[in-house]
């Protein structure tokens, strides 16, 4: 989306097999071994596979992260790497913070007035679109169309989608966020990989 | 004419969204009576009903199911395209939500006539309500023996699993979600008639079908009241048969999705939505971003329907309505479809990647009132040389709009090239505009 990473920016190398580091929790690794049955090869996993790291790697996908994922669906670091970057959701470049709000600008929303709730966001939390507060409590996106024209505009945060946003709402969506604890990729990755998983697998 | 419910009848019921619900209200009938049809007669079946591929390209359903081999060689695989991304459109995602039963049915009732044991909804990653009501009424299902082996007791064994994308317009393209769902990045492969069609090598190089959730939807009416019947439906046009969802949304009262005939005016449409909010009708993007708007005068004649559309040089695309009232700033609006695009281009072939970027420069400096003289042209002639010479449908879909846009209102672009500021400056424009541009709104 509007944020891309600057050609030439350093990316950690990737761990080598004996520096690997395992974090995957039981349940995740359960969780993977149940995915693996719903497709006839591994590689198709490597999609799910990483919305299960980004879980449990705190809502961000390090290298370190990508390095398990290959290593469990037995593909090269690279090829894992490749799929990760491609998608937007899968936060690869920096670890987000806390609760990240992803603003749709695109069309609907740009014509009902997404661009002033970009500026009250920006103005009240004082950062600018894909930046991190200095707390790390908010992170502010630009994103493409939602698919929810009919509340433009509309925000994403987590697993749910929140219009047609005014400031006075984003006043209280903000302080709401601030009680909750998880973070919004987490929780979002989380519902992700439940749906993934049938009544058989859980 | 008036709103035409048939997929959305329910749609308010939560009831509808179990499966008892379902069933109370004639929930697989059409999977009942297809199970003791032979497979050709159910493809015969949505041949009879002229059911056309609901996702953009309104592709005719029939010859998909019919190209599939009918001696298994290889699995067979079903796919449900439910990454709808286009910007305008909506639909899918209530349909996901409240009648995902009627999306089971479809793609069972497909499951048997095409000899498929394994079916994929592929949903994008932001739809996590659609996902979680598909996969209640999927366990629903299976519990209930509708969905895994010996589905009532037919002799049949139909899986399905929802795979989830993650964030990729691309992957909209069926090519491109099949590479998704193999687990590499979304791009589009090679296609008819450099590469085998997907019913002949699709998924894992294997026969495979993949439509849109709305036209897996409307099989099961089609198999319980017959093909011949839905034909009746839309009978007014050349060739659109049966109804279709819009999603209306931009300058409108009620935004929303509205089931319509085919044959129905765009403005009964706009009726449907509460009329204009705001201001006087200006323009229309009737099918979702990557048609060509249209101007008020068309939007007056313009009439729902594959031809009828072509006539005023749009298309009904995905049903991506969106309506724009006379504040718009026509200029803006394309502006932020080319970043769209431009965002979105998934870079494996140069038109696309080099020329959406291109038209999105162009749009840019124009919106920052430093466009050039020579700027419209330039714009047309990029929009020429991606139509026609992408890899895939994107490039085309990011072409459309631009040239659409400065065949319609060309004076619009060369006022802002020539002032450096809008030609549509008032308060209500000026609050649609980003902070950076709005100088060119006041």
């Amino acid at each position: 989306m509007s944020e891309t990473v600057a050609i030439g920016t350093p990316r950690p190398r990737a761990p080598r097999p004996e520096e690997l580091d395992l974090k995957f929790s039981e349940s995740a690794v359960a969780e993977l071994d149940a995915l693996k049955t719903h497709y006839p090869d591994l590689k198709s996993c490597i999609l799910p596979g990483l919305w299960i790291a980004q879980r449990e790697y705190g809502g961000w996908l390090p290298p370190e992260a990508i390095a398990e994922v290959a290593f469990r669906l037995n593909r090269s670091f690279a090829e894992v790497e490749g799929v990760a970057t491609f998608y937007t959701m899968y936060n690869t470049a920096h670890k987000p913070g806390r609760h990240m709000i992803e603003v749709c600008t695109c069309l609907s929303c740009h014509v009902c007035g997404a661009y002033r709730i970009v500026d009250y966001l920006e103005e009240k939390l004082g950062v600018k679109l894909g930046e991190t507060t200095p707390d790390g409590m908010f992170t502010i996106h630009e994103v493409e169309c939602l698919d929810a024209c009919d509340r433009a505009p509309v925000l994403q945060i987590g697993d749910q989608y929140v219009g047609p946003v005014t400031s006075e709402m984003v006043d209280k969506i903000l302080d709401d966020l601030r009680k909750v604890e998880t973070p919004s990729a987490v929780q979002l990755s989380d519902a992700v990989v439940k749906v993934h998983l049938r009544d058989g697998d859980k | 004419m008036a709103e035409m419910k048939l997929l959305l009848e329910h749609s308010n019921d939560p009831e509808y969204a179990t499966l008892k619900g379902y069933l109370a209200k004639g929930g697989y009938t059409g999977l009942g009576k297809a199970l003791k049809m032979e497979r050709q007669a159910v493809i015969d079946s949505v041949k009879a009903s002229g059911l056309r591929g609901r996702g953009g390209a309104g592709f005719p359903a029939w010859i998909k199911w019919n190209g599939i081999e009918k001696e298994i060689t290889k699995p067979h695989y079903m796919i449900c395209n439910a990454d709808e991304g286009e910007p305008g459109t909506f639909k899918d995602k209530e349909l996901m939500e409240n009648t995902p039963f009627l999306v089971i049915e479809g793609m069972t009732i497909g499951g048997y006539a095409t000899q498929s044991k394994v079916g994929y909804i592929y949903i994008r990653g932001e739809f996590v309500d659609a996902c979680r009501a598909m996969r209640k009424a999927i366990d629903e299902a299976y519990a209930n023996g509708y969905l895994g082996k010996n589905i009532l007791g037919s002799g049949v064994d139909f899986d399905l699993y929802i795979h989830t994308g993650a964030g990729s317009y691309e992957c909209g393209e069926e090519s491109a979600l099949m590479s998704s769902l193999m687990g590499e990045r979304g791009m589009p492969r090679l296609k008819f008639p450099h590469a085998p069609l997907p019913t002949v090598a699709g998924l894992w190089d294997c026969p495979t079908i993949i439509n849109n959730v709305e036209t897996y939807s409307c099989v099961p009416f089609i198999l319980d009241r017959g093909g011949e019947w839905y034909a009746t439906l839309g009978a007014s046009t050349k060739n659109s048969r049966g109804t279709k969802i819009f999603s209306v949304s931009g300058h409108v009262n009620k935004p929303g999705n509205y089931e319509v005939e085919f044959g129905t005016t765009l403005m009964e449409l706009l009726d449907l939505a509460g009329g204009m909010k705001g201001g006087m009708l200006k323009a229309c993007v009737p099918g979702g971003s990557s048609v060509p708007i249209i101007n008020a005068a068309d939007c007056e004649r313009a009439i729902i329907g594959y031809e009828e559309m072509a006539e005023v040089k749009s298309m009904v695309g995905s049903g991506g309505c969106m309506f724009l009232n006379e504040h718009t700033c026509i200029v803006s609006f394309i502006w932020r479809t080319a970043q769209f695009y431009a965002n979105e281009s998934c870079g494996k072939c140069t038109p696309c990647r080099e020329g959406t970027k291109w038209m999105f420069q162009i749009l840019d400096r124009i919106v920052r009132g430093k466009g050039q003289p020579g700027d419209a042209e330039l714009l047309v002639d990029i929009t020429k040389q991606i139509d026609g010479r992408s890899f895939c449908g994107l490039g085309d879909a990011a072409a459309w709009p631009v040239a659409g846009a400065i065949r319609v209102f060309p004076e619009e672009f060369e006022y802002f090239i020539k002032n450096g500021r809008s030609m549509v400056d008032s308060a209500e424009s000026r609050a649609m505009a980003p902070k950076w541009a709005q100088p060119a709104y006041s």
